[in-house]
């Protein structure tokens, strides 16, 4: 059976993936098809209730809650997937060599991982923003730098497990070059648990980013994110609880389809889970 | 009443339920209930100073308010009578002169003096001490003690404001102990001060909150609570729900999104009125794009101030189109001004004569995340942005932080504002004077600082305003500032807290003194 | 017993234990101290890397070159950089962590952080308890229920639980126990040294709030150890030797799973940290995380630094008993 197959058996694993499908459409083409602009101020209509006309309601500025939270979310998204990418391919790429070369190399690279990891995640983020400052390129490598770690480890465990393998040691007396066996070899016999972890990465990327733009020290307004979105519905919660409530859940519903779909590609990459399942 | 008693009682009874009543109502909010008042500074949290001479921030004021007196003070309808002073007579040639309510005991238990009335006027006015508050006393020339309870007060020709700014409001000219602040120094006495006041400061935790306790000798009789405990939340809508849950007694503010809300509740009771206060944007007239005049005019008219007032504030407050607020009637002008009004096209054509290109604006707005001050400056660059096409930013940082760089000339433009002054002086002589300590702009012109100069001696008040009125008039025309609105002022109080008078100019600590639960 | 369920670890007397137990926290507490050395390092050359500088940040940017000068040379910021870090760091183990420039200008910051310290230990401590607790509750029913309905609502609110990040869910037990019930104050502090009572029902939110992703993601760890371990010959033969169950869960499979369980725990603390930054903010608690916060508004190097340490050595501080409290467990797996 083929792991396409085994997956669409998951039920846990389809479902999350319908929802991140359903997420990820609706912030792509979403914003396209509501008739407000996030950025529409509209002054009769300040903080109205959810209605047939703004069903999330409207903010302090008679800004559509539903368009705001689409687009915010498409930030959110883009932000924590980019820095999960990052996070992947350099963690991936550092866990390789280390775990292929051993030696000095994996000493002085996975004591530097060792110490990444030594910091809180939010606590590291929010310093690396304050000291270099709030733009989007920002939040992403702070983000970034949080998870190289944890893909660092990995790949250098998974890489350690395999470095042995024949098929490598024939690689490597064919005389091929260390690199392309690196890249030819090991890279696609790791890809799996990096995947899994990138998708339990993502959804602590969005919960990171959305913590920072919450407190203010992630996107900066106008740009509308999620976490700004629920910072600015606080203010007035008791009046209009929908802006927090609405952007509330839908950060939920992302993390929740995010998340099923990370349990549903574990079971399929863990064997001894499949067996038992 | 018994209303909310039985709800209180209600909630007393549910929150002893969970864990198998392991968990009683905590014990500061049983105390509450006889000694302690927990009166809350919201929408702040930072408090640098609490010497008069060098306080500048409102919640400085606050509790200042509350640990010293002045030589005067306001009465509940806004009336100048003597505080510390028994008497006042006017001098010939400008000045009074005071005679003090002999006995009154400063926290240490030593006898207020004239001599201390010196020490304090000399010290606010000396250069070496650098206060804010200097110009409160900018015409004095000397101060006399003639004996241990009475002193002159000379002054350099008239100087109308002058019983004004010896209030005890935001004025910095509260009598200060000589002897103890000579023992303690600056620093120390700048954070447990001793002054004459009801309240002497007992525990102050950075960034966190205050202790009160009662001065038992004060001299208008001991206070009803023991200690108030002034706790700092620099989230408004926080104090709301501190208040709601029974953590706090009062806030010195509400969310204005939220009063509405409130008035309904049967369980808070909410003050409110309109302040003495003005919001406004501050530009730096020393560096680009500002320094164009052009500039200033087209932005104060690619934005509305009405809906500011209805997206920020939610209606609690008026439109404004200069500094001197409606509450200071005489000096209030209601005609409407040029540029003060939303006209995106004129906008336009005013940015076309201006010599820098709008898109080339690249500037950060700055704010501070703490209530709607943040939306303050969303709602400017948004609108801004979308009349001109320019590239604004919002640059969100603290309070303090915010002053100090508005302060020290370290910004483009900033949202700002100025709370509780009671005298016109201090808007058009500390705002819009070349020498004014709030000028923070940098706007300078010399017929200005003339009619401001000419208001502070100009003691008829029936001609006084006009001087204030034309000086302002000038500055707006070059938009020395761009003047939002004016917001009414609020406190929050659980519904059996009775003897808190709010006052304009949005008081606070003054008022604990004569506090009880009814 | 323990010789016909062969595969069962060995139980050892402590007595026995504690030599190589000792052995190892030497050790853990050699690198752990190493790493933070390093850590101050790489904070410290990173805050002097980043753009800006700290003088500038508290005077303004119109301050005379005169006020700079002696700003630096009050906070000593003139000195070689190495020299700095170095006097820094004797500062530091003598409990001198600078002086602060924004937050509480002029302020020891050692003296700001002892005095913020006990709110965050308190409530990060009250959050790790009632974390371990549910995670334990809901994690075992899950594993002995196995594919039944208890499992898959356990499971699912699990799965709920690491969707709703620190500062929603803290909003959400706002609205429902606190203005929706009244049962808990929805902001404000009281000191255990006050009222334990007092502070544990004011800290009960936030800890809770904190508490609820970190509970998701231990009760799922369990929930698989255990499964795993339920599935050990020795768990069967026991079980076929007709032990009572609960005896056997509580015995074999739990202790067992102790190990993996508690180093789930270890990793977590980071997650854990950066909720109390988020979550002391919204519930007007005044921890280290306030502190931070305050710090990184106002561009507080001294502060910010500070508190990153705090951070780094609650963190060191907990992994090494983590490590310790594993090694005690199962001293063979452990000490290597």
């Amino acid at each position: 059976m083929t792991s396409f197959r085994r997956f669409m058996q998951n039920r846990t694993g389809m479902v999350g993936l319908l929802i991140v499908l359903i997420v990820a459409l609706a912030v792509l083409i979403g914003p396209a098809l509501i008739p407000y602009g996030p950025e529409d101020m509209d002054f009769m209509a300040i903080l109205a209730p959810p209605s047939l006309a703004h069903p999330f309601g409207t903010d302090s500025f008679g800004r559509d809650v539903l368009s705001r939270v689409l687009l915010g979310g498409r930030v959110s998204l883009t932000i924590s997937f980019a820095a999960i990418l990052v996070a992947a391919v350099l963690g991936s790429w550092i866990g390789i060599l280390s775990g292929y070369h051993l030696g000095w190399t994996d000493g002085v690279l996975m004591r530097i991982m060792d110490l990444l990891f030594a910091f809180p995640s939010f606590i590291l983020a929010m310093l690396l923003m304050v000291l270099f400052g709030f733009s989007s390129v920002n939040i992403i490598a702070a983000i970034a730098l949080v998870y190289l770690p944890i893909f660092a480890r990995i790949a250098r465990n998974t890489t350690l497990l395999i470095r042995e393998e024949p098929f490598i040691q024939a690689s490597r007396l064919m005389g091929r070059r260390p690199s392309a066996i690196m890249l030819t070899e090991i890279l696609p016999n790791i890809s799996a648990p990096i995947l899994v972890q990138a998708s339990v990465g993502l959804a602590f990327a969005i919960i990171l980013e959305a913590g920072l733009s919450f407190i203010g020290l992630g996107v900066q307004p106008p740009t509308p994110s999620l976490g700004g979105i629920m910072s600015d519905g606080r203010e007035y919660f008791s009046r209009a609880p929908w802006v927090l409530t609405m952007s509330g859940m839908a950060i939920s519903v992302a993390l929740l389809g995010i998340n099923l779909l990370g349990d549903g590609l574990r079971d399929l990459t863990d064997p001894k889970l499949r067996e038992r399942a | 009443m018994t209303n909310q008693i039985s709800r209180r009682r209600v909630l007393q009874g549910i929150s002893a339920l969970p864990l198998a009543g392991s968990f009683s109502l905590s014990p500061r909010a049983a105390l509450a209930q006889s000694t302690t008042l927990t009166a809350a500074i919201t929408g702040y949290n930072v408090i640098n100073s609490l010497d008069p001479a060098k306080a500048s921030l409102i919640p400085e004021f606050y509790v200042i308010w509350g640990v010293f007196n002045g030589l005067m003070t306001f009465d509940d309808e806004m009336n100048i009578v003597p505080d510390l002073a028994e008497t006042v007579t006017p001098l010939e040639g400008g000045g009074y002169e005071f005679t003090l309510k002999p006995g009154v005991k400063f926290h240490d238990g030593s006898e207020l003096t004239a001599e201390d009335v010196k020490f304090t006027f000399d010290r606010v006015m000396a250069a070496e001490t650098a206060s804010p508050n200097a110009g409160k006393l900018a015409k004095v020339k000397s101060v006399e003690v003639v004996d241990p309870l009475t002193l002159r007060i000379l002054t350099d020709g008239p100087y109308a404001p002058l019983l004004t700014f010896l209030t005890n409001a935001r004025t910095g000219t509260q009598i200060i102990s000589k002897a103890a602040f000579e023992s303690m120094g600056e620093e120390a006495y700048s954070r447990m001060p001793v002054g004459t006041g009801a309240y002497k400061v007992t525990d102050w935790r950075s960034g966190e909150g205050l202790t009160l306790t009662a001065h038992s000798e004060y001299f208008e009789g001991a206070p009803t609570f023991e200690t108030i405990e002034v706790p700092l939340i620099a989230e408004e809508a926080s104090g709301v729900t501190a208040l709601q849950g029974g953590q706090i007694d009062m806030t010195s503010t509400a969310p204005a999104a939220d009063v509405s809300v409130l008035m309904k509740d049967d369980a808070i009771k909410v003050l409110r009125q309109p302040g003495l206060n003005t919001r406004f944007i501050s530009v730096n007239l020393r560096k680009a794009p500002f320094d164009d005049i052009h500039v200033r005019r087209a932005f104060s008219m690619a934005f509305q101030r009405e809906a500011m007032v209805q997206a920020v504030i939610f209606g609690e407050g008026v439109t404004a189109q200069g500094l001197l607020p409606p509450q200071l009637a005489a000096y209030y002008s209601e005609e409407p001004r040029p540029y003060m009004s939303y006209d995106p096209e004129a906008a336009k054509a005013e940015m076309a004569k201006a010599k820098y290109k709008p898109e080339e604006i690249e500037i950060g707005v700055i704010t501070w995340s703490g209530g709607w001050w943040k939306r303050f400056a969303e709602i400017f660059v948004a609108q801004v942005n979308q009349t001109l096409g320019t590239k604004l930013t919002v640059e969100v940082t603290d309070a303090n932080t915010a002053y100090a760089r508005q302060k020290s000339g370290d910004f483009e433009a900033g949202v700002w504002g100025w709370l509780g002054m009671v005298d016109a002086d201090e808007y058009v002589g500390d705002i819009l004077t070349t020498t004014g300590w709030r000028n923070f702009q940098g706007y300078s012109n010399p017929e200005v600082d003339a009619l401001a100069a000419q208001g502070l001696a100009e003691t008829d008040p029936a001609k006084r305003p006009d001087f204030y009125k034309k000086a302002e008039a000038i500055a707006m025309e070059e938009m020395a500032v761009i003047p939002c609105f004016c917001s009414n002022i609020h406190n929050l109080l659980r519904a059996d807290l009775e003897g808190f008078v709010q006052r304009p100019y949005s008081n606070f600590a003054d008022q604990f003194r004569s506090m009880k639960l009814g | 017993m323990s010789d016909l369920l062969g595969t069962q670890p060995k139980a050892s007397s402590l007595s026995d234990r504690w030599g190589p137990v000792a052995l190892y926290l030497l050790k853990r507490l050699l690198s752990g101290g190493l790493v933070l050395l390093a850590g101050t390092a790489a904070v410290f050359f990173t805050i002097q890397a980043a753009p800006g500088d700290p003088a500038l940040a508290a005077l303004g940017e119109q301050a005379t070159p005169e006020a700079i000068a002696a700003f630096r040379a009050e906070y000593g910021l003139d000195a070689p950089l190495m020299a700095q870090y170095l006097r820094w760091l004797l500062g530091f183990f003598q409990g001198d962590l600078g002086q602060s420039l924004a937050v509480a200008r002029g302020m020891p910051v050692g003296e700001l952080v002892l005095q913020k310290l006990p709110a965050t230990v308190f409530v990060g401590l009250f959050a790790l308890f009632l974390a371990v607790v549910l995670s334990l509750v809901l994690g075992t029913l899950a594993a002995l229920n196995r594919g039944k309905a208890t499992d898959t609502i356990a499971t699912s609110i699990a799965v709920f639980g690491i969707s709703m990040p620190d500062f929603w869910m803290s909003y959400v037990l706002i609205f429902g126990l606190s203005l929706g019930l009244g049962l808990f104050p929805a902001f404000g502090y009281v000191a255990p040294g006050d009222s334990l009572l007092g502070a544990l029902h004011a800290a009960f939110l936030p800890a809770l709030a904190i508490a609820a992703p970190m509970a998701a993601v231990f009760a799922r760890t369990l929930r698989a150890v255990l499964i795993e371990t339920l599935s050990k010959p020795y768990v069967t033969a026991a079980r076929s030797f007709g032990l009572p169950r609960p005896f056997v869960i509580l015995h074999f499979a739990l202790r067992n799973a102790m190990v993996p369980y508690l180093t789930i725990v270890g990793l977590q603390i980071r997650y854990i940290l950066g909720g109390v930054v988020v979550v002391e903010r919204i519930f007007g608690i005044p921890g280290i995380g306030s502190l931070m916060v305050d710090g990184a508004f106002a561009r507080d190097y001294t502060v910010l630094q500070a508190c990153t340490v705090v951070f780094l050595v609650i963190v060191l501080v907990v992994n090494i008993a983590v490590d310790m409290i594993c090694a005690l467990l199962d001293p063979k797996q452990t000490v290597r």
